[in-house]
């Protein structure tokens, strides 16, 4: 019991962490069919930008400086660099942004060192939010998880039940259309993605004081988030909270469990022979936990090919 | 055309080359580092020592009559680029290869040099391996040409094992959680191995993909349950990181023995949570007698030798120390020679003296168990915390005995 309370409070909350990385990458791929190789590195820019900030106004100037900040370079991307590839197709987004990874990473390594930086929460959010079995939860996970909900829920809303949301999906559906009707398309563009951006920037402002704030934390949490994305159904924002939470489950539990194929044969009275076999046979799943991730997107895709809850097939 | 330009090039450079020899033939050195991608930063650090060393053999007159040449070939932290500027720097015509973070990058490097030197008798390149830990670099892989300066994780955790124990801090339960790939299991055996002479109980042991996990909290929950005194790891970068932060943050009262902490940024990251923790590794600044070395270094290079830096100056010193012994009078130069030369050198570091085991080559050296501390003489990360000495074991206590599994040819003297 005690294993499946914490490892369910554990899988939940880095779940949450994960969707409220995702949650910028989904809108901006929901909404303007891009897909941003460099939603990582806006992540990453957030934890730089609100370390530089908070170390000279405090920690929260930081997480409120590092999204606006964020959002401006994406809507600077998304209005000067993009549209130039843009008649190219998908693909030649895809490799634009996929260079601007690259660039930002090496200025990020340029400007504030190949090393860590001491990118800390403030003391005051430094305390366990309730004891259980005996073992402390640190507040600060409960507060991401809060941001990842809030976040959540701001978005749905603000798509579905706004004027402002029913113009930007109008602008994704039928753009010409929405255009004759007054509407300025290439701005509202430029506001989703600079949203998209932001999202990540203040995800990064918020998970980079909790996890290390280093040059490579976008690649790390990249490649991951990406799996949340496709797991969802590329573009679709409940999608993408229900792969973050499977994925958080599933890694989360993983852990724990020392299944092995040998143990499976243990039912049929062959484990002893496959542990003498070894090699793969007695491959714990603990030990191969970060792989789960990309078994669920291998699955996903075979069955169901849009995803959990995509429309586009 | 191009061809043509080239071989034209070729030609010059071989004429002006032919020019220089009529002094004297340069020693090369050839730095194929990790200077970009993830593993950047220490790789920046071996060739900052490296340079720092090499500068050192200059300045007391290079060898063979001409200062000695260092050029920086970047791996891009792979083992594939890695074999590329191999080959790269053996066009250039370098004697002496050097690397250090990553044992893939290592067991690439050996075998490349092995298979040229085969190929190529009488150009033979020496491979001086300053962090490839993985322990089939001198079992399975053993080659004469390959030289380890560093620590492997039997000598790491037999000097942890043993200064914790005279401290008590072991306790009598101890978990591994390791990285699941060459080092991550060496570690975990020699956890294992250590078991009846630190007089403790393996209760639990886990290995884990090598730096994908952001979220240890998992596995804290599972050490956790576990009820032990001391959590052994050989985890570097985010991994150790993560760890020591998930267990900080669930309040868990264990003690970390490690192999990577000094890492930069690591105790800034950490924070309180890294305090009361212990490392053992090649080198420390407050382990030494006196303030010579790290101070000398800091002139030169403008910092404390920090993380690699230190057994990395102590290769280049025993280089220099093998160097001195050998005189080509300018003619050419013999690398089997200096790699005997190598075999047989002792160098004095600041901790104790450094030899090569000529069984395996590997190095019998110093290991340095600290702990971290506050106050500390040299404060990490910019700090108030930092690392004490808590025991210096000299090389001959530290080493195991050479594995069976390696073969080494030796040339023919």
């Amino acid at each position: 019991m005690e294993f499946a309370i914490i490892s369910t409070l554990n899988g939940v909350t880095y779940g949450l962490l994960l969707f409220m990385v995702s949650a910028g990458l989904t809108l901006i791929f929901g909404m303007m069919g891009v897909l941003n190789f460099a939603h990582a590195s806006f992540y990453m820019l957030g934890a730089y930008v609100a370390y530089a900030v908070s170390s000279i106004f405090g920690f929260w100037t930081g997480i409120l400086v590092a999204p606006i900040v964020v959002g401006l370079v994406g809507m600077a991307v998304e209005r000067f660099l993009l549209p130039r590839v843009h008649a190219h197709g998908h693909a030649h987004e895809l490799l634009l942004t996929f260079g601007l990874a690259l660039i930002i990473e090496e200025l990020i390594k340029l400007f504030f060192g190949d090393f860590p930086v001491n990118y800390q929460m403030p003391e005051a959010l430094r305390f366990s939010a309730f004891e259980i079995f005996g073992t402390g939860y640190p507040f600060y996970r409960m507060f991401i998880g809060a941001v990842a909900v809030i976040m959540f829920t701001v978005l749905w809303l603000l798509l579905t039940r706004t004027r402002t949301g029913i113009v930007v999906r109008a602008a994704e559906r039928l753009p010409q259309m929405a255009e004759a009707l007054g509407h300025n398309i290439p701005i509202v563009f430029m506001f989703v993605f600079g949203t998209g951006a932001a999202l990540a920037g203040l995800a990064g402002a918020v998970a980079g004081a909790f996890y290390p704030t280093n040059p490579n934390m976008g690649i790390e949490l990249g490649v991951i988030v990406f799996v949340v994305v496709v797991v969802g159904g590329l573009g679709s924002l409940k999608g993408s909270l229900v792969a973050s939470l499977l994925i958080g489950l599933f890694s989360s539990f993983a852990v724990g469990l020392d299944w092995s194929i040998a143990g499976m044969f243990d039912v049929v009275g062959l484990g002893d022979w496959a542990r003498s076999v070894g090699g793969l046979l007695t491959l714990e799943l603990s030990s191969v936990s970060a792989t789960i991730p990309f078994a669920l997107m291998l699955i996903v895709l075979l069955v169901r090919p849009a995803g959990l809850m995509g429309e586009r097939n | 055309m191009t061809k043509f330009a080239f071989g034209a090039a070729m030609a010059l450079g071989a004429g002006t080359l032919g020019a220089a020899t009529s002094q004297a033939e340069p020693l090369k050195i050839g730095i194929i580092e990790s200077l970009s991608g993830s593993q950047t930063s220490t790789g920046r650090l071996y060739a900052r020592a490296v340079k720092y060393g090499v500068d050192r053999i200059n300045a007391a007159g290079g060898f063979n009559g001409e200062p000695v040449q260092v050029t920086e070939y970047d791996n891009a932290g792979g083992a594939s680029e890695a074999a590329d500027k191999f080959r790269q720097a053996v066009a250039d015509g370098v004697n002496i290869i050097i690397q250090g973070a990553s044992s893939a990058i290592a067991g690439q490097l050996t075998e490349d040099v092995r298979k040229h030197n085969l190929r190529n008798p009488g150009k033979e390149m020496i491979f001086m391996n300053l962090g490839g830990e993985a322990m089939e670099l001198t079992g399975d892989k053993c080659q004469f040409y390959h030289f380890r300066f560093t620590t492997t994780a039997p000598m790491r955790i037999t000097a942890l094992v043993n200064a914790m124990k005279k401290s008590d801090a072991l306790g009598s339960k101890a978990y591994a959680i390791n990285q699941n790939y060459s080092w991550g299991k060496d570690v975990q055996a020699a956890v294992e191995a250590a078991a009846s002479e630190g007089g403790y109980e393996v209760v639990g042991e886990v290995l884990h993909d090598v730096n994908k996990i952001q979220d240890f909290a998992p596995f804290v929950a599972r050490i956790k349950s576990a009820e032990p005194d001391t959590v052994f790891t050989g985890n570097w970068s985010n991994d150790l990181l993560l760890l020591m932060k998930a267990t900080g943050d669930a309040g868990l009262d264990v003690t970390f023995a490690t192999t990577f902490l000094d890492q930069p940024g690591n105790i800034a990251n950490a924070g309180q949570t890294a305090l009361g923790h212990y490392i053992a590794n090649n080198y420390d600044n407050a382990a030494t007698p006196t303030n010579e070395f790290p101070e000398a270094y800091k002139a030169a290079t403008g910092a404390y030798p920090i993380f690699v830096e230190g057994h990395s100056t102590f290769a280049l010193g025993q280089l220099q120390e093998a160097l001195s012994t050998l005189d080509f009078k300018g003619g050419d130069i013999n690398v089997t020679d200096i790699a005997l030369a190598l075999e047989n050198s002792v160098y004095q570091s600041p901790l104790g003296p450094i030899s090569v085991r000529k069984e395996d080559h590997q190095t019998i050296r110093p290991v340095v168990v600290s702990k971290v501390v506050k106050g500390a003489k040299y404060p990490a990360d910019g700090t108030d915390m930092g690392f004490e000495t808590v025991e210096v074991i000299p090389g001959e206590k530290a080493i195991y005995p050479v594995q069976d599994s390696c073969q080494m040819k030796r040339p023919n003297a």
